[in-house]
């Protein structure tokens, strides 16, 4: 199958681009993301000094004692986990970039030698879990690949209890933005319907009751989406109203 | 016995004479300008880092010892012209805009000071230029008087940005040394704004904090009880955006590694010391050597900090160095007693 990336290729056609007077218009395949750095933002270091498993954040001056003794970063290897980092991005506010260590923030094992070092006295495991928890409750990591999968599949098995595999392969073609040749499609069909692999059309299986209990489902699911945005929006209102002068 | 001259009334100078005072001896202090308190009363101080007190309760106490003591004769308006040997000690003219007076004096002391750095020479931060751009000592009024209002529009700013070591450890300008007080003060002006007015969010721009000692506890206390942000990373220049209404600092934030824009209502110069008009005038005077940096050198500074090499002529206070108020005073009891000792044979 060829390799199809949309992300790496799109190509912005400009029909009448115009810089300082001269023609750029044409295809448009190469954007640098800006660098720069424009604003602070106490969301997020209010949100998280509010909880009181991470009030101790703002005394970080950012020394790196915790990430040198990390099990994940300096043992296991696992360099972009920088509990340092994580912290200095809550404190600057910088979620855009926060947001891309979303999973990976969790791959601690809290083995809390570096609240054991610190010399400011930051619970720092406790307090790179809020900033955690916060990603989490306010949105989670970006989509990706995997996640749409999963979006795909929800739907799929939401629509009659039980998957139909060729549904789920067009579901999850449109999400991704992509298509795969007509040919590779019919050789994988095939190659999954004689080994029994492949339930659609007429051989889709059925669930009994199911628009019962799809409701059901939905509601659930309803309602843990809604009890999410309330964790999240309602402790960060209070922090911002808070006293900044309280001592923790 | 002959009267000890102190040059300068600032806290070295009043502790100076205050403390000749209480040995006995007479002290002829003598000030350029026309009050006393040198520059923390020239600039309103407010609280005085470390221990937040008010710059006038620490300057009270040294002004009632002075003011009033029959034993200091003080002489405001009036410098010091001319020098030359009288016996042990020396013969000094006094020049007031009026008059012109000779008097013999047992021995000298030197706290002449220091003066801020102007804040106009490190052009790319717009000082002078943008009206909200303030340097530290103005910003120390305002809070004194309790006005935090940009001088632009008289509106509250919500962000202030402090940018440290102005003028200081910078080879652009000529000085290549630290003024000890920055850190430790804009710190202190950033405690003091969060606990009056807790809406305004304030960032500190540093390369070090350099807050020594146990002023330590100052710096710990502003993250953790005040919530001031620190960024590391030197600002390269100030802008104007939104239509000249708002500041941008650029800069980079060195642990980011990114370069940063960031719109402040207000921002704050820690300017830093420098050789005080006086302590140059002083130094061309007594024919004293300066070191490097336009300060004056004690002899040998670890042994004795307060002697200048010229028998009954004496150092004290931010003359020698950047210092703080409570080592400026007492550098002027050591100068004290060293004067008088020389004086009083």
């Amino acid at each position: 199958m060829p390799i199809v990336e949309p992300s790496l290729v799109t190509v912005k056609r400009e029909e009448k681009l115009e810089l300082d007077g001269i023609d750029v218009s044409g295809d448009w395949n190469t954007f640098l993301e800006p660098r720069v750095h424009t604003d602070l933002d106490l969301k997020i270091v209010d949100w998280v000094r509010s909880q009181p498993q991470g009030e101790t954040i703002s005394r970080c001056w950012q020394c790196g004692t915790c990430t040198a003794g990390c099990c994940m970063h300096t043992d296991y290897g696992l360099e972009e986990f920088n509990p340092r980092y994580f912290i200095y991005l809550a404190q600057i506010g910088y979620e855009e970039e926060l947001r891309k260590y979303a999973q990976t923030i969790w791959r601690c094992v809290s083995c809390n030698k570096c609240v054991e070092r610190c010399p400011k006295g930051v619970k720092v495991e406790e307090v790179v879990h809020t900033i955690g928890t916060y990603l989490e409750v306010s949105g989670g990591a970006p989509e990706s690949p995997a996640d749409r999968f999963d979006r795909a599949y929800t739907e799929n098995l939401l629509a009659r209890g039980v998957l139909d595999e060729a549904a789920l392969f067009r579901t999850y073609e449109r999400l991704e933005g992509r298509k795969t040749p007509a040919r590779d499609l019919l050789r994988l069909g095939f190659t999954m319907l004689l080994s029994g692999r492949l339930h659609t059309g007429p051989f889709a299986h059925r669930t009994r009751g199911w628009r019962r209990m799809r409701p059901v489902l939905t509601k659930i699911l309803e309602e843990e989406e809604r009890a999410r945005r309330a964790r999240v929006e309602a402790p960060a209102s209070r922090a911002r109203g808070g006293s900044p002068g309280r001592a923790p | 016995m002959n009267p000890v001259l102190v040059l300068g009334g600032g806290p070295a100078g009043l502790s100076a004479a205050a403390e000749l005072a209480s040995l006995g001896a007479p002290a002829l202090l003598v000030e350029k300008e026309n009050y006393l308190g040198g520059n923390p009363k020239r600039w309103h101080y407010s609280l005085l880092a470390p221990d937040l007190k008010p710059a006038e309760e620490v300057l009270g106490e040294l002004l009632r010892k002075v003011e009033g003591n029959p034993r200091v004769e003080t002489r405001l308006e009036t410098t010091v012209t001319q020098v030359e040997p009288a016996g042990k000690g020396f013969r000094v003219s006094l020049r007031t805009r009026e008059t012109l007076e000779t008097r013999e004096v047992g021995a000298c002391i030197l706290a002449t000071g220091f003066d801020h750095f102007d804040s106009r020479r490190k052009y790319e931060y717009g000082y002078g230029r943008y009206p909200d751009v303030l340097d530290f000592k103005e910003l120390e009024g305002m809070i004194h008087d309790d006005r935090i209002l940009r001088p632009s529009d008289g509106a509250v700013p919500k962000r202030i940005a402090w940018i440290l070591c102005v003028g200081s450890r910078d080879l652009q300008v000529g000085n290549t040394w630290c003024c000890r007080m920055g850190c430790a003060v804009s710190i202190k002006q950033a405690v003091e704004i969060r606990q009056k007015h807790p809406e305004i969010d304030a960032y500190v721009y540093y390369m070090d904090i350099r807050t020594y000692g146990l002023w330590e506890d100052l710096y710990w206390k502003s993250m953790q009880q005040y919530g001031v942000k620190f960024i590391r990373g030197r600002i390269g220049q100030i802008t104007m955006a939104e239509g000249g209404k708002r500041l941008v600092a650029t800069g980079e934030d060195t642990i980011l590694s990114r370069p940063t824009e960031v719109p402040f209502d207000m921002i704050v110069l820690a300017s830093g010391m420098e050789p005080g008009h006086g302590t140059q005038e002083a130094a061309k005077l007594f024919h004293l050597p300066v070191g490097p940096e336009g300060f004056l050198t004690p002899k040998v500074a670890d042994i004795n900090p307060v002697d200048s090499g010229i028998p009954g002529l004496y150092l004290a206070g931010a003359a020698t160095g950047p210092k703080a108020i409570p080592d400026s005073v007492t550098e002027g009891m050591g100068a004290a007693l060293r004067a008088f000792q020389y004086a009083r044979d």
